[in-house]
């Protein structure tokens, strides 16, 4: 318990973002935490809580989220040994808006953001909240999902570009963001 | 290293991840290029609203009271309900006792950040309190905290900083988790605390917790200098100038992973 309560909050926002199911939040915490509660002799005082918690949860957003395998999963891309390219394949002129000015489109962007979480590949999904929520480093983010260093590093670069291509959309059909013409 | 190369390793750079080497190409970079110091700062600043969007909204606390119930860990509310008449009781006597004690002015300076992080620095610095784990290596050290702390927390400052690292440990600052990292400067002793960014609303006077913003404080005659380094608060301690303190805050986390 003492363990579990400063990840509380990391813990819900990763399984709300990950679940398929968003009625199945506490179900999904609720196993998770009673199949680390049975394997607690297995944990080692003093080794890394925090990722180990954060596996059991991955493992049973894993398994509710394929009862809901509604969506394509996109395969998993061949291990790639160095990092990613960091490609904008964006609309440059309104991307270079967005980091202008991103709080507009920011504040009114959950819905869109949550969708474009959402339509990630499971990988990219993972590692996108592990880095983001969970606040893990590349090689604990590896050996939670149980994946080489090299896929950490080119998912997270493409989740990361694919959020600002939506968001980029997203301005645009809004019309939060306007190409300026010259 | 030209715009492109680096502006591809932007990841790598945001996350503190990759090699010294690369950083060092990176940085040196960025203070010849206007341009790419200004598109880094912006995805970072990005990053961090993209971040603060995909953690929201905060715990609910009824949600967890279900699960861990549920999964037995914690006694349903019913059950609890005397626990919480006589937990109620005896808080009312200690604030009693409390008030009765320590009167107004031990108020002053008890949840003050620079003061607590001086009173820990100058225990540690006599060795009025023995470090938890002693070693110099900053490897060591990172690993050390990392199992000790469920919040994040990043390696020491590089060596060329200046800091030598000779031991680290948890604490508590008016209640909030911490983890302090003790070394020299020269000879100096010099300590780093770092504790998650949200710890902060619980201190009075609390500092600017801008990202990249760097404040200076003196407390007697020790030096502070605090800056909001990604998600953790980090303050710099020591009878040092405060320019070398600086250096060390803003040289925090940017070692990378395999150094």
């Amino acid at each position: 318990m003492r363990h579990l309560g400063p990840l509380e909050g990391a813990l819900e926002a990763f399984v709300r973002r990950a679940l398929y199911d968003p009625n199945a939040v506490a179900d999904v915490l609720q196993s998770a935490i009673e199949a680390a509660y049975r394997d607690f002799q297995l944990y080692v005082e003093g080794t890394n809580f925090r990722a180990w918690i954060f596996r059991f949860v991955h493992l049973e957003i894993l398994n509710n989220n394929r009862k809901l395998e509604r969506t394509r999963l996109a395969t998993l891309p061949a291990d790639v040994a160095t990092e990613d390219v960091w490609e904008l394949a964006l609309d440059e002129p309104l991307f270079r808006e967005l980091l202008d000015d991103p709080d507009p489109v920011l504040e009114r962007c959950d819905d869109a953001l949550a969708q474009a979480v959402r339509e990630l590949s499971r990988s990219e999904r993972d590692v996108l909240l592990l880095r983001a929520i969970g606040e893990f480093k590349y090689r604990e983010i590896a050996e939670i999902l149980q994946v080489p260093l090299g896929t950490v590093m080119s998912s997270l670069a493409r989740s990361r570009t694919r959020l600002r291509e939506r968001l980029v959309e997203f301005g645009k059909t809004s019309g939060m963001l306007r190409r300026e013409t010259t | 290293m030209n715009c492109d190369e680096a502006r591809r390793h932007w990841n790598l750079y945001h996350d503190s991840e990759g090699d010294v080497e690369l950083h060092f190409r990176i940085e040196e970079h960025l203070a010849n290029c206007p341009h790419c110091a200004e598109w880094f700062h912006k995805q970072g600043r990005l990053e961090d609203l993209l971040v603060h969007k995909l953690t929201a909204p905060a715990p609910h606390p009824e949600l967890w009271n279900r699960v861990l119930v549920a999964s037995g860990l914690v006694k349903p509310a019913g059950a609890r309900r005397w626990i919480l008449f006589s937990g109620l009781a005896a808080c009312a006597a200690a604030v009693a006792l409390l008030v009765t004690w320590s009167g107004r002015s031990a108020a002053v300076g008890e949840n003050d950040l620079a003061e607590l992080t001086g009173r820990c620095h100058e225990r540690l610095a006599t060795g009025a309190e023995p470090l938890q784990f002693r070693s110099d290596s900053d490897l060591e050290v990172e690993d050390y905290l990392r199992r000790q702390v469920s919040f994040p927390v990043r390696c020491p400052p590089r060596k060329d900083a200046g800091f030598a690292v000779s031991g680290a440990g948890v604490c508590r600052l008016a209640e909030q988790p911490a983890a302090y990292l003790a070394g020299h400067v020269d000879v100096i002793p010099v300590s780093i605390f770092v504790m998650p960014r949200d710890s902060l609303a619980a201190f009075r006077n609390q500092p600017d917790a801008t990202q990249g913003r760097v404040t200076r404080r003196r407390t007697g005659s020790l030096e502070t200098v605090f800056g909001v380094i990604d998600r953790n608060a980090v303050l710099v301690v020591g009878k040092a100038d405060p320019a070398t303190l600086e250096r060390v805050l803003r040289a925090y986390g940017t070692y990378p992973e395999h150094h």
